[in-house]
């Protein structure tokens, strides 16, 4: 019991979606034990890997301040993804296309983060712009048509599994939010981004780059969307212009449930990695009870507050 | 030989001159206060000792050597640390990490610069209690500090960047009787140790109380200067108000 009281003081988020995530279990349980099988958990890690990498680069953004936001991760996971197969129907040698995703992504994040610091705009303006241009040209590019021809051997990684856990989950997702929590609590860089993000002019005052960290950090979070749409090309086999679609939203949902101050300089990014688990869960689980899409968005958001709310009630009492 | 020798720095903001030939000499091992009414050029004058502003014209030397910074972090690298108004902690950081920000003690693995905690808590624990300050545990979020235990967070970071001279605007502006004392005597310690110190107050009282010498500014000029033990606060206010004989002769002097 006492511990479960030190948890609730030190990690009230973590703790609040883990007993979501049980409660969500045991109703499934009991109401749809069918679905309580192996094979939903595999889907649910699987479906859980692209909005995993995008939430964690949607939470680096926010973490680092200055209003830090970016609304373009669905168009550019849906651009990387169209982009990539355009090179590789033209000619490209195959193995290049997790390099070209990488890269790619990571320059439409650079855009945004060239727009923010340097030219000084509103990353919510910028972000909404680039979203729609990201989008715009995918849909544009295609014609609203998805992009066959990915290679078998990508597919074999894709859609693979060790266990019961999918290969781009265990190869990408987890050691992405390791290393991001490792550098966030244990170097430096992770000092500074907390420090900026908390309070950007005693950071800028001590000599913290903030301006190069925050470039950075939109481009690592274009990167993990580029990785998002490797994922999504090695699963689908195709390139879809409207894979993006929603990302936006869903990882603004899982940063701010998994705790990361939307004014940047708190939170963690386990908490994140739970949220993403505990939504692709509930949507999981409201798809298989039929629940229709406007009830499947009024949940997510009626979770999201009773976290907020929890989040308060613990600040209240520390 | 002064550790810091300012000759006729001037700063204009356009049309209108915040500081006009100001001459400064700033000595190891003493606490030099700097007063002055509202706009007076206080701020201006630090800020460019800092490496915040650029003078207009004059010059700047440190041990002799003429510098001249073109951002704070230049001036910290020869020695200069400022102690803000308001403080420029992180509060969601602890002591430890405030007084280490921007350099902290790390150890390279592939390249990627990790923490020494334990190290950087050591060292600050060894400060704080030279110091003095009273302030028992490196790890404690600064967020929960009081005050004066904040300004001796930040004085601490001074001494940690070995700052040879430390510039405090208005440390006890904000703060209750008690800290007040703690932070002047906080101010003390850092000359005993060799520090320059140029402390900005409005405070006359606190300014007799930890000063070595005193000169004032208005409308940009430096008016007077003065030994503390030379002068007494009926004197130096009136400096300040321009009420002084010497004061109103110049100002005809000038029109
Ligand atoms: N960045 C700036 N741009 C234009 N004018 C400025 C700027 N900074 C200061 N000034 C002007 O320069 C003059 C001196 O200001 P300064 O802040 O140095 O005064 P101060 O002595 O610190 O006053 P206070 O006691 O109120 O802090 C004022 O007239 C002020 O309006
Ligand atoms: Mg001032």
């Amino acid at each position: 019991m006492s511990a479960l009281l030190g948890a609730w003081r030190n990690q009230p988020v973590l703790l609040v979606l883990a007993l979501l995530w049980v409660g969500l279990i045991s109703a499934i349980a009991l109401f749809q034990p069918h679905i309580l099988n192996v094979y939903t958990f595999t889907g649910i890690l699987q479906f859980a890997s692209i909005l995993a990498l995008v939430s964690l680069g949607q939470s680096l953004v926010i973490l680092a301040g200055g209003a830090g936001i970016d609304l373009s991760v669905g168009g550019n996971v849906s651009l990387t993804a169209v982009l990539t197969m355009m090179a590789l129907v033209a000619g490209l040698d195959a193995g290049w296309m997790p390099l070209l995703c990488v890269a790619i992504g990571a320059g439409l994040g650079l855009t945004n983060g060239i727009l923010v610091t340097r030219l000084g705009f509103y990353p919510l303006i910028v972000t909404l712009g680039t979203f729609y241009i990201y989008s715009g040209v995918a849909l544009a590019l295609t014609g609203g048509s998805a992009i066959s021809g990915v290679p078998t051997w990508s597919l074999t990684w894709g859609r693979g599994s060790w266990g019961v856990i999918p290969l781009p989950f265990l190869t990408l997702v987890l050691p992405a939010f390791i290393m991001a929590a490792i550098i966030l609590s244990l170097t430096s860089w992770g000092r500074w981004i907390y420090a900026m993000g908390y309070n950007e002019r005693s950071a800028r005052l001590v000599g913290i780059p903030v301006d190069r960290v925050r470039i950075l950090l939109y481009t690592l979070g274009g990167a993990l969307s580029g990785l998002a749409a490797l994922v999504s090309l090695a699963w689908l086999g195709s390139a879809r212009p409207n894979i993006g679609v929603n990302l936006e939203l869903e990882s603004l949902t899982a940063a701010m449930l998994g705790g990361i101050a939307i004014f940047g300089g708190r939170g963690h990014v386990f908490g994140v990695f739970a949220a993403v688990i505990l939504l692709v869960t509930l949507k999981t689980a409201m798809l298989q009870m039929g629940f229709n899409t406007v009830l499947q968005v009024g949940v997510v958001g009626l979770l999201l507050i009773l976290v907020l709310l929890a989040d308060r009630l613990s600040q209240h009492r520390g | 030989m002064a550790l810091v020798t300012a000759r006729n720095v001037t700063k204009r903001f356009g049309a209108l001159t915040a500081l006009q030939g100001v001459d400064l000499d700033i000595r190891k091992g003493e606490v030099l206060a700097l007063l002055g009414d509202n706009g007076a050029g206080k701020s201006t004058f630090i800020k460019i000792l800092a490496g915040a502003h650029s003078q207009s014209e004059g010059e700047l030397r440190i041990e002799g050597r003429p510098v001249s910074f073109s951002s704070p972090r230049d001036a910290a690298e020869a020695g200069v640390a400022t102690i803000y108004q308001e403080l420029a902690l992180s509060e969601n950081l602890s002591i430890a990490e405030n007084v280490f920000l921007g350099r902290e003690i790390t150890r390279r693995v592939l390249g990627v610069p990790f923490l020494r905690s334990r190290a950087m808590r050591e060292r600050v624990a060894e400060l704080l209690e030279e110091l003095d300050a009273h302030i028992s545990d490196p790890a404690a979020p600064v967020g929960s500090l009081s005050g004066g235990q904040r300004q001796a967070v930040a004085i601490c970071r001074a001494l940690n960047l070995n700052a040879k001279l430390v510039i405090m605007d208005e440390p006890t502006a904000a703060l209750a009787v008690a800290e007040t004392r703690k932070v002047l005597a906080l101010t003390r310690r850092l000359a005993e140790r060799g520090c320059a110190v140029l402390l900005i107050s409005h405070n006359i009282s606190d300014v007799f109380e930890v000063a070595d010498r005193i000169v004032v500014f208005r409308r940009g000029r430096k008016i007077a200067e003065r030994e503390r033990r030379a002068t007494d606060p009926e004197e130096i206010v009136s400096f300040i108000t321009g009420a002084h004989p010497d004061v109103r002769a110049l100002e005809q002097a000038n029109l």
